[in-house]
């Protein structure tokens, strides 16, 4: 779509050169012994170690371990959020006999539970998928629930009025004019996966991005544990920018609409 | 965005909605296994917090929790506040640290966890770190966003009236900046309280956090889920103040 001049261009010179220079400030700081932190490594060596790891295999298996956790249970949240969303947001009833035992349970907070699944399923896959599931559905059900009652009138009127049956009236009519609510859900739910994928293999599960970051810091080894958190941190960019992007190709009104704030 | 605007703003969701909520509590107490050691039924989580509330421990660790909770959304508020302000305001500062926000806002709190652990230690002081950064950025984005939406004849009326700086930021910026800040405390608030809980769960240093997962290693599930009740009480109450607090700071404010 643009030119790689203008690509270069649109590049942000002056904010990378403030990430470099906190960098090398930050390298200076210790290599000077000014600053006296025990476990503060330097910047160089973090990219010395986070190198070692991935030369060495072992950030690339935690790092596809926590990915697919993290995928897997988004999709499962993903299928069953909008699945019971649109059930509770076409039909009144439902939604009336519901809706406030749902307000009650969400107000619940999520990481509360990963002792439960801990109890429940033991250090396993499972819990961990559990602890994703359920918090992460969260998000896209009510967002689901929000966008299909929020579908204006007039377009239901004109589903009727051309004699729809109910499931193309969902497929042809609800769901796309749900679609930017439902993909604000689907972000907040992927950005929440990757952060509880990470608690839930810091507490129990022994793979994955958290589960080796707990071991570098149990081990002492701070220049891995910060490549670990530099790790999740790209991790959790890339997988956001992933979404980004295709939410602005399906809907590109909804682009324009972000979840400040709201990341977990 | 509008999403959240719109869910605690109005009244809540008709009460007979908690009927399948109750139902599946009925026929839990009704069909579990006292001795269940997963799924205990209700009575055991009663049972389980009085005891916690005997022996004095339930007390000393909700006021803990309640303590690196306020203490730290205080210290975001103050600090989100301060550094969106001189984001927003200023293009060149925005575009100069604008990446290294974006990055470090990317970072999941809870990998934070460990690196606090290792330079700070075990204590009050690293749950208060961890908790503000995660609970920063909402009200640094708001405040970014707010600085930015300001009337600029507001502006040019400080000016004409020569106030001094500290004049326009107090009588003019702070008031307009309000409702923008007071939308990301409230963001912050259910963060915070999640992050607070979180790390006292990996950390188990101290209140109810630690408490839960204490009762989780002890295999006292009756315990725990008495405990995860009184979070969702605490959450529940946290996100009904801040909307009062809301209520009351955009009260006499026409609506923009």
């Amino acid at each position: 779509m643009t030119s790689p001049a203008r690509l270069l261009r649109r590049v942000n010179w002056l904010g990378l050169g403030t990430l470099g220079l906190l960098a090398a400030l930050w390298e200076a700081a210790v290599r000077s012994g000014a600053v006296a932190y025990q476990f503060l490594p330097a910047p160089s060596a973090i990219a010395g170690s986070a190198g070692d790891l991935v030369a060495s295999g072992e950030m690339g298996a935690a790092v596809l371990h926590t990915l697919q956790v993290t995928l897997l249970g988004w999709a499962l949240a993903a299928a069953l959020g909008i699945g019971l969303g649109l059930l509770l947001g076409l039909s009144p009833t439902a939604w009336r006999y519901s809706m406030a035992s749902i307000e009650v349970v969400r107000a619940i907070p999520p990481v509360s539970l990963v002792p439960v699944a801990l109890l429940a399923f033991g250090f396993s896959i499972r819990m961990e998928l559990t602890i994703i599931f359920f918090v992460s559905a969260w998000p896209v059900l009510v967002n689901t629930i929000g966008g299909v009652r929020g579908v204006r009138s007039e377009l239901l009127d004109v589903a009727r009025m051309l004699r729809m049956s109910r499931a193309t009236r969902i497929a042809k009519v609800v769901l796309p004019a749900a679609m930017p609510a439902i993909l604000v859900g689907l972000r907040l739910a992927l950005s929440l996966s990757l952060v509880l994928a990470v608690v839930a293999e810091m507490i129990g599960n022994p793979h994955g991005l958290g589960n080796a970051l707990m071991s570098a810091q149990q081990a002492l080894q701070p220049e891995q544990m910060f490549a670990y958190v530099l790790a999740i941190g790209v991790l959790g960019i890339g997988l956001n920018a992933v979404v980004a992007l295709a939410a602005a190709r399906l809907v590109p009104s909804a682009s324009a609409r972000r979840p400040e704030g709201g990341r977990r | 965005m509008t999403a959240s605007r719109s869910r605690c703003r109005p009244s809540f969701p008709p009460l007979r909605g908690l009927l399948p909520l109750g139902l599946l509590l009925l026929a839990w107490q009704l069909l579990g296994s006292e001795s269940s050691p997963y799924f205990p039924p209700p009575s055991t989580w009663a049972r389980g917090l009085q005891r916690l509330w005997e022996n004095g421990t339930l007390g000393p660790a909700a006021r803990e929790t309640l303590v690196t909770f306020t203490l730290s959304l205080g210290l975001a508020t103050v600090a989100g506040s301060v550094l969106g302000l001189a984001v927003g305001a200023f293009r060149r500062v925005d575009r100069a640290v604008g990446p290294t926000l974006e990055f470090a806002r990317a970072m999941p709190p809870v990998a934070m966890v460990p690196i606090a652990v290792l330079l700070i230690g075990y204590g009050e002081a690293m749950k208060v770190a961890v908790v503000t950064l995660a609970a920063v950025w909402p009200i640094l984005l708001n405040a970014r966003a707010g600085v930015r939406t300001i009337d600029p004849v507001l502006v040019d009326t400080a000016c004409s009236l020569r106030l001094g700086w500290f004049d326009t930021v107090c009588k003019c910026t702070a008031p307009a900046l309000a409702p923008s800040i007071i939308l990301g405390v409230r963001v912050a608030a259910p963060v915070a309280l999640v992050i607070t809980l979180l790390v006292e769960i990996v950390t188990r240093v101290g209140g109810l956090g630690g408490l839960i997962a204490l009762s989780q290693r002890n295999y006292l599930s009756g315990q725990v889920y008495g405990l995860i009740l009184v979070a969702g009480l605490f959450s529940f109450l946290v996100n009904g103040l801040v909307a009062l607090l809301e209520g009351a700071v955009l009260r006499n404010r026409p609506r923009s």
